[in-house]
């Protein structure tokens, strides 16, 4: 197993470098640069050459991508960056007095707490909420959850979020309209203060954790249910049953346990993809998340910002997959690697 | 076995969780305010900018409610550095913090003292025109901390306080112009002498011959390359600004961060969260600080109208713009109805036409689908704003701007209809043969550009027959392809566009827009081939630059009346749409103006904060 | 509890029908699968004749009678709805922004939604199914290297190639005088009013998850004795996928599938939104859900008209789904 882990994390770095290029590539293909027009007003040639001369991007795409991995000042030149293995993601093209770091610190740790409380509230009810409907196969129990479900998977947060604002920020005035209730500096960087858990943090939070979670719980719910049926059938779930053991005994020792392969696979990409920002969610909540500074700064063109954040969310979601696939040889201790 | 294991866990971590809560009780009680500090630090040999948070103990005293205006500014200022901002909520910001040379009168919009309490023009030894400004010499240079909550002024080396010079404006208008400083609007500059040269970065000139110079602490001079009568409007943009050196120096792009930047405007800098808030605090020091009102705005930046619109209901927010498809529900609304406004925007949305790319090189082709357009529908049943219907470009308050309706081709579906016909009986085609052409319609991404465009759509379908398909590209994307150096063939015949104001004067409308020699030449007007690397001026564009040198009033308004007529009623180059207005509600504790050009400010208003205290229920 | 009433001993009955066969009857005895086919094929023919059925054609506006709400939608509106909505009895279902029928677009929307749903699941069904089992199965260094694509392409930025397909695809549609296979391609994405372009974009990226549940189902199952069994008597790789894993594995994959629908019905409308999809004023169900949610608190209606739709579409699709995975399932016999 650890010789597995070894080689799995070094296969991130040439996946974690193909991502860093393509999308550095693939952004600088796009139709449109980050200063060819202020507005929609064009800007004069030599306004347009100044600017990409300070940013470097005058210069060949390889050197820029060089200069962006390893830094301007092994390339002998003046420096804007110290290049990505340093830890440095350069600056930003669009805030042009912040740096890429200094944007993930304050949008990261903001998604990172939504999104972990999301997936936290999906998982308390997804789970319940599929075991029950497994062991109440099509009865009304089961019928129920199934609706519960699909219901608020096919309510698009777009629509969810507007009338959880609606109800109750405007018509029951329990909880305020927008925003996130702790604000940066964080304590190691992502966690609030303690001395800012209070409710003000909790009412904040309530809708958008609720809007972003249900959906994620509808989910983790139907495939708990598909994937239990698939596994209390086997021969050794009916050998444990025949020992004599209590049904919630089998079901919970043994059977969970199995099952929940599928829902592990769908919790990898999901946790990563929650903890990094949800545009729909943190837009309508107005919530200051990587996910809506994401979007904002691909309209932008803002390079250094896609490239820095679409590398955050890879190392995520390559540690997330890792991480999923060590818990599928613990939840199934047949399942081996070499 | 496993399960046990499990739950011994999790009670564990529960335990040390609660247990970490309690014991940081008493702290929580103690502390009443937090604020944030940036300060830079020496680290590994190199300045870094450290952002940290400092908890300060309360004071014993409970200071009154300080009048607060809860703002939206919609977005992060994507910088409030003068030399570099090009937004308006970045412009907004820098409006209420910084001083300019000349401003524009909230009432009339002309151009007023500010800091410049005169100017004149003359001509220097070369025969080029100057524009000499004389300034007032007691406005304070400020900073604000955030641990104290104090705005001190600033000190130089030896001591003295700082006050706002001519030399702080030599060198904020340098520093714009500066090829290293790399400001996208270092163009609006180039008007004065050798500041082009300057910042493309040509041989054998630099910031010492740029036509601007401080000629004592009082009095700055500006040299200009061409003459315009228009010039203290430029002089007054914030690009022009006075900027602290020093600070600039020290911190270098940082200086703009709380703590750090210095200000000279009505309002101090108190923290700027970046990307969540940007709060305002008055500055006791500034000249005319008795009458500002509001001592504090907390601005929010809330991107989603909606959300903004419910913040308000919800009284978090004291003024804000109506979202589009909330006009019905307002309007109908008792309280809301009342807090209703629209204020007019000096702002064009209008339809350019290619118009070297077949049909629409005939301007019969292109008179018909300007006057099929029923712009008063338009703006009753989907605009639904009090927009004003345009016919020609500039907006009424700009100066040489036509009246709207006077200038122009207004609705006129049967004269819409015998333009076409002309059209097709001379090329002796059919309108089958017309639509086969595959019309195009093309806006950027956008709800509402996407609602107007399919009514437009409707309304050529209807009046002409004809069928135009519409395409939408993202923003950036969407203004490389309308660019007149993209092939023909790929080009849509008809797109979108809106102009703003930087400038209450038609040279920055029908000339700085439309001129085929000095604009972006979008509507390919007199091109010699495909992609316009060759452009003919036609009458339009020699009237436009006649106009800019023009030192009579009169006779320069009546110039830009012959341009606007020229370009949209004889060329029909393009179809003005409507005047944009500002739909906003107020709460009614708030007492705010709407400046003929735009932009907010915040010292010229005034708010009741009894009342609304009372309103939020506190 | 429920399971323990399961009859056991019929499972040690053999008949002799192929798994696929027996998996057939199986569904066909589950009312409320049945049901929820019977709803979806309802909803399919409506789509199919939305030109019969529908009182106007989907473009048709009148401006003048935007927003325009029947009376006996009135009680969803908003208490003061009465002061500001323009009453109709021309629409069944009401007006939207545009002054267009709101009844007559959800049918139409009908065709682009469900043949966007189905379209979009079988393509990554098969894909990812086929991909996972491969890596799953193959193990090792085949299997790392696999997956090691997945996770590139799934921390790829989707909004950036959706970029990138819009301006080079959509450029090559405007120029004129394109010759060969491209030509070809947009007169094909032109002949399904610009849907081609759609299940490119959707097959490109959905059928990533699904080769994971896939792989992680292959995992766990592929040392399971009847496989170790199949491997004794010398069945060979393909037979061994096909027969024994596939049946077995394949209940989470359709159910995972089924939930995918309504992510599907707003990505196409978020594609067309940006001018990928279908070109306006086709309506989609998601592109008019996503035009009516800013009006959402003056007028509910035109959200909830689709929204509806979308859901119990969405629901009958689970029920099938699942009656699909028990029917598959070669252990539950009756």
């Amino acid at each position: 197993m650890t010789r597995y882990i070894i080689r799995r994390i070094l296969g991130f770095i040439p996946v974690l470098i193909a991502i860093a290029l393509f999308t550095f590539v693939l952004m600088r293909a796009i139709p449109g640069g980050p200063f060819d027009f202020a507005g929609d007003k064009s800007l004069p040639p030599q306004v347009v050459a100044n600017i990409e001369a300070k940013y470097h991007l005058d210069w060949p795409m390889w050197k820029q991508f060089l200069s962006y991995m390893i830094g301007d000042d092994l390339l002998g030149e003046e420096g804007i960056s110290r290049g990505v293995l340093r830890g440095d993601l350069g600056p930003s093209l669009r805030y042009r007095s912040q740096s890429v770091n200094d944007i993930i610190a304050t949008t990261f740790p903001t998604s990172a707490q939504l999104g972990f409380l999301s997936l936290l509230l999906a998982l308390m009810i997804g789970l319940p909420a599929g075991i029950i409907a497994a062991l109440n196969q099509n009865t009304w129990l089961d019928y129920s959850s199934t609706f519960g479900a699909v219901l608020f998977l096919s309510i698009p947060n777009l629509v969810l979020a507007p009338i959880l604002i609606w109800i109750f920020a405007l018509k029951l005035g329990w909880l305020p309209v927008a925003s996130w209730g702790a604000k940066p500096p964080y304590v190691l960087g992502f966690l609030p203060r303690l001395s800012q858990l209070n409710w003000d943090y909790v009412s904040h939070a309530l809708m958008p954790v609720f809007a972003l979670g249900t959906s994620s719980a509808a989910g983790i719910a139907r495939l708990t249910r598909a994937s239990l049926l698939q596994v209390i059938r086997e021969d050794y779930i009916r050998t444990a049953r025949a020992k004599g053991l209590r049904e919630r005994v089998v079901v919970v020792v043994h059977a969970l346990k199995n099952s929940l392969i599928p829902v592990v696979t769908v919790l990898g990409p999901a946790f990563a993809g929650l903890v990094t920002g949800t545009f729909v969610v943190e837009q309508i909540f107005g919530i200051n998340g990587m996910g809506k500074h994401f979007v904002q700064s691909v309209g932008n063109r803002d390079y250094q910002v896609i490239t820095g954040v679409t590398l955050v969310y890879g190392v995520i979601l390559v540690i997330a997959n890792l991480l999923v696939d060590i818990t599928y040889a613990w939840l199934d201790p047949r399942i081996r690697y070499d | 076995m496993n399960l046990k294991k499990s739950f011994s866990i999790a009670f564990a971590v529960l335990m040390i969780a609660s247990m970490l809560l309690v014991a940081c009780q008493p702290q929580q009680i103690e502390v009443i305010k937090t604020v944030v500090v940036t300060e830079v630090v020496e680290k590994e040999g190199a300045q870094v900018v450290v952002t940290q948070i400092v908890e300060v103990t309360p004071e014993p005293v409970v200071v009154e409610q300080p009048v607060t205006l809860d703002w939206n500014f919609g977005t992060e200022p994507p910088t409030i550095d003068p030399a570099l901002a090009t937004d308006t909520t970045s412009v907004d910001v820098i409006h209420n913090l910084f001083v300019t040379l000349t401003q524009f009168d909230p009432v009339t919009g002309e151009v007023s003292p500010y800091l410049a309490t005169s100017w004149e023009n003359g001509e220097d030894a070369d025969g080029s025109q100057t524009w000499t400004f004389h300034l007032r010499d007691d406005i304070p240079w400020v900073k604000y901390d955030p641990i104290t909550g104090e705005t001190t002024q600033v000190v130089d080396a030896d001591g003295n306080p700082r006050f706002v010079t001519a030399f702080d404006v030599e060198y904020g208008a340098k520093r714009t112009i500066d090829p290293a400083t790399a400001s996208d609007y270092a163009y609006v500059d180039y008007i004065i002498k050798n500041a082009e040269a300057v910042n493309g970065g040509a041989e054998g000139v630099t910031l010492d011959d740029v036509g601007v110079k401080a000629l004592d602490a009082t009095t700055v001079q500006f040299t200009l390359q061409t003459p315009a009568a228009y010039f203290p409007a430029i002089a007054g943009m914030w690009v022009n600004a006075p900027q602290p050196s020093w600070a600039i120096d020290e911190w270098a792009e940082k200086w703009t961060e709380a703590g750090l930047i210095n200000t000279s405007g009505p309002y101090v800098l108190e923290a700027w969260i970046h990307g969540g808030e940007l709060n305002l605090v008055k500055n006791p020091l500034w000249v005319d600080a008795d009458n500002v009102q509001i001592e504090r705005v907390h601005g929010v930046m809330i991107t989603e109208a909606s959300t903004a619109f419910a913040l308000y209901e919800n009284n978090e927010l004291d003024s804000t713009g109506v979202p589009l498809p909330e006009m019905d529900r307002v309007k109908a609304d008792p309280e809301l109805s009342q807090q209703y406004l629209n204020a007019p925007n000096p702002c064009t949305y209008y339809y350019g036409f290619t118009n070297n790319k077949p049909p629409f090189d005939d301007a019969r082709v292109r008179k018909a689908f300007v006057e099929s357009i029923d712009r008063q529908s338009l703006i009753d049943n989907v605009l639904k704003g009090g927009q004003v219907a345009a016919t020609s470009f500039a907006p009424p308050g700009i100066f040489g701007a036509p009246e709207p309706g006077t200038v122009g081709l207004p609705y006129n579906p049967d004269d819409a209809k015998a333009q076409l016909q002309a059209y097709l009986d001379e090329k002796g085609i059919t309108l089958a043969d017309f639509n086969a052409m595959g019309i195009t319609m093309m806006h950027n991404t956008s709800e509402g550009h996407a609602q107007i465009a399919a009514a437009i759509q409707q309304m050529w379908k209807d009046v002409l027959g004809v069928d135009v398909k519409v395409e939408n590209q993202e923003w950036k994307v969407y203004l490389q392809t309308i660019k007149n150096s993209t092939p023909l063939e790929e080009m849509p015949h008809i797109w979108r566009l809106g102009w703003c104001a930087d400038y209450p004067d038609e040279n920055n409308w029908v000339h700085e827009v439309f001129n085929n020699q000095s604009g972006a030449n979008r509507l390919r007007r007199g091109c010699v081939d495909a992609t316009c690397t060759e452009v003919v001026p036609l009458k339009f564009d020699e009237l436009t630059v006649q106009a800019q040198q023009e030192a009579d009033p009169a006779k320069r308004a009546d110039l830009y009346a012959e341009a606007e007529r020229l370009l949209a009623a004889e060329e029909a180059a393009y179809a003005p749409i409507y005047h944009y207005t500002i739909n906003s509600v107020t709460k009614p504790w708030l007492t705010r103006n709407f400046p003929p050009l735009g932009g907010v400010d915040f010292f010229n208003w005034k708010l009741d904060m009894a009342a609304k205290l009372a309103a939020q229920g506190k | 509890m429920a399971v323990a009433e399961l009859p056991q001993e019929q499972t040690l009955v053999r008949k002799q029908r192929s798994l696929w066969e027996e998996a057939f009857i199986r569904l066909v005895r589950n009312k409320v699968s049945v049901a929820s086919s019977i709803f979806i094929i309802l909803l399919a023919l409506a789509a199919i004749f939305a030109n019969v059925l529908a009182p106007y054609d989907y473009a048709e506006q009148d401006l003048t009678q935007n927003n325009a709400v029947p009376r006996w939608m009135l009680p969803i509106l908003p208490g003061n709805a009465a002061n500001y909505a323009r009453i109709t009895t021309d629409y069944p279902l009401g007006a939207d922004h545009l002054g267009r029928d709101i009844l007559s677009r959800v049918l139409y929307g009908a065709r682009v939604s469900l043949s966007f749903a189905v379209v979009a699941s079988l393509i990554s069904l098969l894909i990812g199914t086929l991909y996972g089992t491969i890596s799953g199965y193959a193990g090792g260094r085949i299997d790392d290297l696999m997956m090691r694509i997945v996770d590139f392409l799934y921390a790829f930025p989707f909004l950036v190639v959706v970029i990138l397909l819009q301006t080079y695809f959509k450029a090559l549609g405007r120029a004129s005088g394109m010759i060969g296979f491209g030509a070809k391609l947009l007169a094909f994405n032109d002949a399904m009013g610009g849907m081609l372009f759609l299940f490119v974009a959707i097959g490109l990226i959905n059928w990533i998850g699904m080769a994971r549940i896939a792989r992680g189902q292959v995992l766990s199952y592929k040392r399971k004795e009847f496989v170790e069994a199949a491997h004794a008597v010398g069945a060979s790789n393909s037979r061994i996928i096909i027969r024994h894993l596939l049946p077995n594995i394949i209940g989470p994959l359709i159910v995972a599938e089924t939930l995918a629908i309504p992510g599907y019905i707003f990505t196409e409308a978020f594609l067309s939104f940006i001018g990928l999809g279908v070109n306006p004023p086709t309506p989609s169900w998601g592109i008019m859900i996503s035009e009516a949610v800013p009006a959402l608190r003056s007028y509910p209606n035109q959200v909830l008209v689709p929204a509806i739709l979308l859901s119990l579409t969405t629901l009958a699709f689970n029920f099938m789904g699942d009656g699909l995975r028990d029917a598959l399932d070669p252990r539950m016999k009756q």
